[in-house]
């Protein structure tokens, strides 16, 4: 491969890893129009016709993910999801696979930081039958005490199994590491010791009191007719009973002050991976596109600053990026590399040599011309499928955003100028306020990772948690 | 010289053999071709939903054309493909690419070499320039080939080294082939990354890069017209010359189990098991495709069912056969749970096996692989870019992708019996390979020194 494929999150997070932007060149690409409609319980369903493949794809948003877990119980917002499918009051969790299966159906759920979602897809011809499933595991979940007791055992060798692979763990570190308190640190899917302490009350209480109507966003995109779609989803989901809910505020985490270090050790590394950075924005904020201009042109693409540097000049690492994941609150923004042990130093020494040379040379007309073409001419694809349409709709609905997000992209990513990257890199690209976390083999990597901050903290990858 | 053109359209098979499979607005996919003089041919899917292109290039060279000492050198030969020609010189073929919207990978396996640019309409034409430009004229800069080897172990690295599956893999295949080149590792050994010279690489680019050992499929917001007009322009030129030799070597029959251990610090042990199986174009392909559904694909599939949720002795289980020109491998990859034994796992996944062979496979089980592999199918044909990919696949692999408008009568054809007797065949104790991954504490001495 050239490179690896990036990281999606895909149906197990709203918030959106990787940044989707703008319209095409000439012609404004705009959404398809699709419906709102709003049942009286207080569910949202947002519906759009999309004809070219014989396809129906369900994107379910609801408004409790990772943080609404209490301390010490990380997981049980995960947990819940992953056995919507285990069992209903009319189905165990054999007949609901094989009736999935059998029609070739896709059903799947997962937790994140701020939201759960549950996605679905259906052949056309299958869809009343996919619908019933849909909706069975969505409105009728049992929870039943041996599959709690199975899931959470297979979560538990799951994290045993994840820290085999620095690649897969170190953006959990290093969100830890990075929010300490807040509740953004937690991991979604729990650790170690949290898991040993969810039982099934929890899960059903967590059922019972977020997924509720008012909490709820239903996006359906695929081949069928609105109107018939409206009648079938307000048939299915009317029945389910109103409940009040306050959804929970959580506040946007400080960003860290100085400099201080994580050094988790995995003493069979011969590759150490780092993350650098802070804290980032949210969803929301008004700099979204700005930022992604910026760091399209830093670490956001095969030709960006951090991958010339690091990559294609030197020859030091397969990938060098950065990314802000967005979130309802300032999620993260980091610098991710990995690079053999021996060349930890000259990588993170390039790595922040890059983020200042940001900072004083600035990019070029050129550089910003050249992002807002690349920009625009990959956002397309990321829209192209009824799948990507019913999670795009959902997170606009879910953010309290709308279409106009989408319909105005180009024309924000055309009125940026060099005056407004500068005051973004002087805003979101922290030049002296960094945390780094290190995965590698501490017996050889220990005395340069000290160097990078004044505070350097230690772990052992089998160590529980993270 | 005259140019062959076909049209046909997929919704109609498709439709004609599955019944109610979908609506007339289904499906309307045309493949249109076109071959050039010099022998490159030209797969067009006009598609006009999207304002952009995903424009592949399938090159029928991979690591099985490669030799002892030089292993790896189709991939490293992958990423100079990106380094420099004469028109676009070093890094010019990325920044212009992205300065116009457009992006790209490539990938290599045992039997291709594919290039993939994904991009806005606009693009066309240059990207018709650079590709023209790099396989007639790519530049061997010395000093760019040592900064390349760097990046390409670093691959190495994070997709073996440090990752223990990607070690145990390597091992099943060096175990399981003695004569044939798939026993070596696509990225190849890391001593041969570091010691292929130059003139590997020139050789390399002379034995694998003529056009008439490629396939272009286009797929997206194009005209077949347009897309001809600009491949004679700029590819037609090209000179042809000879494929690469064909590959000889036959991996004799394995004639009695073959097992590997690797032991290293780990969390949990892997296991994998694997069987000789013949090649994509054998008259078993779709009995071993319903095999592998019915195995592995979904929780209600059979190894899902016993391993991981009944007999809850595995995290997950996955596996299958690559699509492949010589005879391959039908692997089951396991990740046994933790305090569990992995040679109980492999005792209850040949338990799954022997059932198989002995009871076969049931009514609802062949209809439900059917149903998955439709599905599949309008999976792949929902992006522009699964479009290319689908239908060069099933052109390289087939020889022409018309077998891909005939899948879902080919499907319709199998029989239970077909697959029980391919499992009889195949999944034999003789015929197998069995690599075990075992935890291990880390050495003391990398111990005391922290």
């Amino acid at each position: 491969m050239k490179r690896m494929g990036k990281v999606f999150l895909l149906m197990f997070m709203l918030a959106g890893l990787v940044l989707p932007a703008a319209a095409q060149g000439g012609g404004e690409l705009k959404l398809p129009p699709y419906k709102k409609v709003k049942l009286q319980n207080g569910m949202t369903l947002l519906l759009m016709e999309q004809h070219e493949v014989p396809l129906v794809s369900f994107s379910a948003a609801i408004r409790a993910g990772a943080v609404s877990d209490p301390a010490g119980k990380e997981g049980i917002a995960s947990m819940t999801s992953g056995l919507l499918r285990k069992g209903t009051k009319s189905r165990t969790a054999d007949q609901l696979s094989a009736e999935l299966d059998f029609i070739g159906g896709q059903l799947g759920a997962g937790a994140g930081t701020d939201s759960s979602n549950v996605s679905a897809e259906f052949v056309k011809k299958d869809l009343a039958k996919g619908l019933d499933l849909f909706a069975d595991v969505m409105l009728s979940p049992i929870f039943p005490q041996d599959e709690v007791t199975k899931l959470l055992k297979q979560r538990l060798d799951g994290i045993k199994s994840a820290k085999d692979q620095a690649q897969g763990v170190i953006g959990q570190y290093y969100n830890s590491y990075l929010f300490g308190k807040h509740p953004y640190a937690r991991p979604a899917g729990g650790d170690e010791g949290s898991l040993a302490a969810i039982s099934r009350d929890d899960i059903v209480k967590f059922y019972e009191s977020n997924y509720v109507p008012g909490n709820t966003i239903l996006a359906v995109v695929g081949d069928f007719q609105t109107a018939d779609m409206e009648k079938i989803l307000t048939d299915k989901f009317s029945a389910w009973p109103a409940k009040a809910v306050t959804p929970l505020r959580v506040g946007d985490a400080p960003a860290a002050q100085g400099k201080r270090l994580l050094l988790v050790d995995k003493p069979d590394a011969t590759q150490t991976f780092f993350r650098i950075g802070n804290v980032g924005i949210a969803r929301t904020s008004p700099d979204r596109v700005g930022i992604e201009v910026v760091n399209t042109l830093f670490g956001g693409r095969f030709t960006s600053w951090l991958s010339t540097e690091l990559r294609i000049k030197n020859g030091l690492t397969y990938g060098a990026s950065s990314f802000f994941d967005e979130r309802v609150g300032r999620g993260p923004f980091a610098i991710s590399s990995f690079t053999p042990n021996a060349t930890t130093e000259r990588c993170i020494d390039l790595a922040l040599e890059v983020l200042k040379r940001l900072h004083e040379q600035g990019i070029s007309e050129a550089e910003l011309k050249s992002a807002k073409a690349y920009i625009k001419g990959q956002f397309p694809p990321t829209i192209e499928t009824s799948d990507q349409l019913a999670r795009e709709i959902a997170e606009l609905e879910f953010y309290g955003l709308d279409e106009r997000e989408v319909n105005t992209f180009s024309a924000k990513i055309e009125a940026m100028t060099l005056a407004d990257t500068k005051r973004i890199i002087q805003q979101y690209f922290p030049l002296d306020n960094l945390v780094f976390v290190l995965i590698g083999k501490a017996s050889e990597i220990e005395p340069v990772a000290k160097k990078y901050a004044p505070k350097m903290d230690a772990k052992s990858i089998s160590q529980p948690g993270f | 010289m005259k140019h062959v053109r076909k049209i046909v359209s997929f919704a109609v098979v498709a439709l004609l053999c599955l019944g109610a499979a979908g609506s007339a607005s289904a499906q309307n996919v045309e493949v249109k071709t076109h071959t050039l003089k010099n022998g490159m041919k030209i797969l067009v899917q006009e598609d006009h939903s999207i304002p952009n292109v995903a424009f592949y290039v399938f090159y029928r060279i991979g690591s099985r054309n490669e030799r002892p000492g030089t292993t790896g050198l189709s991939h490293f030969f992958e990423h100079m493909m990106f380094n420099g020609a004469k028109k676009f010189g070093f890094g010019e073929f990325d920044r212009v690419m992205e300065a116009n919207g457009g992006s790209n990978n490539a990938y290599t396996s045992q039997n291709l070499t594919v290039y993939q640019d994904w991009f806005p309409r606009s693009a066309l034409d240059l990207i018709f320039q650079l590709e023209a430009d790099r396989i007639r004229d790519l530049s061997f800069d010395p000093k760019v080939i040592e900064s390349e080897r760097g990046v390409v172990r670093n691959e190495r690295k994070v997709s073996v080294e440090n990752n223990n599956f990607g070690i145990l893999n390597e091992q099943l295949w060096a175990t399981a082939y003695i004569a044939h080149p798939y026993q070596w590792p696509v990225v190849g050994w890391d001593v041969d990354i570091v010691n292929w010279k130059m003139e590997d690489l020139q050789n390399h680019f002379r034995m694998g890069y003529s056009p008439s050992n490629a396939t272009m499929v286009v797929s997206g917001d194009v005209k077949l017209e347009e897309i001809v007009a600009l491949a004679e322009k700029y590819i037609e030129p090209i000179p042809s010359h000879d494929p690469p030799p064909q590959v000889t070597t036959q991996e004799p029959e394995q004639q009695g189990e073959r097992r590997v251990v690797v032991r290293k610090f780990a969390q949990l042990p892997i296991l994998m098991v694997g069987y000789h199986v013949p090649q994509t174009n054998s008259p078993e392909f779709y009995p071993l495709q319903v095999l592998e559904t019915i195995l592995f694909t979904g929780q209600s599939s059979r190894l899902y069912q016993r391993l991981v949720d009944k007999d809850q002795l595995a995290l997950f289980v996955a596996g299958g056969w690559d699509w492949s020109f010589d005879p391959t491998l039908f692997d089951f990859s396991v990740r046994p749970r933790a305090g569990i034994d992995p040679a109980k796992v492999e005792q209850v996944l040949y338990d799954e096996l022997d059932r198989l062979q002995k009871g076969g496979i049931t009514d609802q089980e062949l209809e439900k692989a059917k149903n998955i592999r439709l599905a599949e199918f309008y999976r792949q044909m929902k992006t522009i870019s699964g479009k290319s990919n689908i239908i060069g696949t099933y052109d390289v692999f087939f020889g022409d992708y018309h077998k891909l408008l005939n899948a879902a009568a080919d499907y319709a054809k199998v029989s239970k019996e077909e697959v029980q007797r391919v499992a009889q065949k195949y999944f034999t104790e003789k015929n197998r390979t069995v690599a075990t991954l075992i935890p291990e504490a880390p050495s003391p001495k990398a111990q005391d020194k922290k």
